[in-house]
């Protein structure tokens, strides 16, 4: 290993890979509580709810995520409704948990309507009401189902939190610029930028590589 | 209320000649990336299908490789990496950076695409492709493709419109398309609230435009007996 080395990767580890494991727990946690609650109420027949939770949907999922997170930081802030302003963080993890919560909704649907109309009848002739039915009989099938697509969903939100750099995060890849400058700042001025983002991709391929793995593994088990 | 008294239309209306030029460069880095990756998507497809030696192994390296890292460092890489390489620099223009990393990474996804519809296509049909003299070339060109390239369509399709919403990433590298243009007009007129519903917008009316085109080919394109 070259000298000017190991103080970077320290540096990228510590501080960066640490932002980006934090927004990616809190987008994953986001994401999965709304995006399973929005995906549960899709199933119920109530035009005017479907048609709420529909668009919901279809807006997050059609935007590309770093104009959701310009959306959420920029000008949610200036709004009268808002008129909060929040950290770089918090901003880029909202707009992380719509863009995911859009995505785990449809999974959920899918999930759901998936378990066969037989456990529903049963679950009613138990006498049990809507929400304890699902609560104890469809979700906790669903879930089982639910799995692959959400270690895949992490493994998308891990390599999207890069977006975050956007916006001023100092997650992985921000770290990695910096040090990019830094070195070419300070004698003798080298460029190490060809190795540096090659050791990003690098980082994320060792981070998203085993959670795809894993996703198909599920998939196969589970299905 | 206050909101929509202080939501400045006239600012808009004013600046729609800039949204518009943002836009035509996005669309026209998307479609070179779109018909990219479709290309892409055909061969490597098919050769991860058919099993062909080397290029398969190739094909597999590359799309695993790309759908396990984030495309924003693929973009600073090509832009920001290979310019640094010690030795052998490799400059690009930015417009050939813009399409070559949003194709790159459609490609991929679009391999695993058209890998599936290809392998979907029953091992009969292309037995009885070479059963009436057809060479392995003409089997694929005449049975499989046609057959498996309708099967792979919705998820090829999903693919096309991520590259278009990937082509947003480019103005990390201030490459002047759609989000980009907003952007900087945010910086010079100190109105996020305007320019970024505005951007929002004009994403949502291209994404859900071409989201309902495709959709419509997709119903022509059926193989009829699964309609």
């Amino acid at each position: 290993m070259p000298e000017w080395a190991d103080p970077v990767a320290h540096y990228m580890l510590h501080e960066g890979l640490t932002a980006t494991l934090r927004i990616a727990a809190y987008a994953v946690i986001g994401s999965t509580l709304i995006g399973v609650l929005l995906g549960t109420l899709l199933t119920i027949r109530f035009r005017p709810l479907q048609a709420l939770i529909r668009l919901y949907v279809e807006v997050w999922r059609g935007l590309p995520i770093l104009v959701t997170i310009f959306i959420v930081y920029f000008a949610l802030p200036t709004t009268p409704v808002i008129h909060h302003r929040f950290g770089a963080i918090t901003g880029a993890s909202i707009g992380l948990i719509l863009w995911g919560s859009a995505q785990v909704a449809e999974a959920t649907r899918g999930a759901v309507q998936s378990i066969p109309s037989e456990q529903h009848e049963a679950a009613a002739a138990l006498g049990f009401g809507w929400i304890g039915r699902h609560r104890s009989v469809i979700l906790p099938q669903a879930l089982r189902r639910l799995l692959p697509p959400l270690v895949s969903l992490l493994a998308n939100i891990i390599q999207n939190t890069t977006i975050a750099s956007l916006i001023g995060v100092t997650e992985l890849l921000a770290t990695g610029q910096r040090s990019i400058e830094r070195l070419q700042l300070t004698p003798p001025g080298d460029s190490h930028a060809f190795a540096i983002y090659a050791a990003l991709l690098v980082a994320f391929f060792c981070i998203s590589f085993p959670l795809t793995r894993l996703a198909i593994y599920l998939e196969r088990r589970l299905v | 209320m206050t909101m929509v008294a202080s939501f400045d239309w006239h600012f808009i209306w004013e600046h729609i000649p800039d949204f518009w030029t943002g836009l035509k460069a996005t669309l026209k880095v998307a479609a070179i990336g779109i018909g990219g990756s479709l290309a892409i998507g055909i061969v490597l497809g098919a050769a991860r299908a058919h099993r062909i030696p080397v290029l398969s192994w190739v094909a597999a390296i590359y799309v695993e490789v790309i759908r396990n890292t984030p495309i924003l460092v693929q973009i600073f890489f090509i832009a920001g990496g290979l310019t640094q390489i010690p030795g052998h620099p490799i400059r690009l223009e930015p417009f050939t950076i813009a399409w070559l990393s949003v194709m790159i990474w459609g490609g991929a996804y679009n391999t695993e695409n058209f890998r599936a519809g290809f392998e979907a296509v029953p091992w009969r049909y292309r037995e009885a492709g070479l059963a009436l003299g057809f060479s392995r070339l003409a089997t694929f060109v005449n049975v499989t493709l046609p057959i498996g390239a309708r099967i792979a369509l919705p998820s090829s399709i999903n693919t096309y419109v991520s590259v278009l919403k990937n082509t947003s990433l480019l103005t990390a590298i201030g490459f002047a398309e759609l989000t980009d243009t907003a952007y900087s007009l945010e910086s010079q007129s100190f109105k996020p609230t305007e320019v970024y519903f505005a951007l929002g917008a004009t994403y949502l009316l291209v994404v859900w435009t071409l989201s309902a085109l495709v959709r419509l080919v997709e119903r022509r394109l059926a193989i009829p007996e699964t309609r």
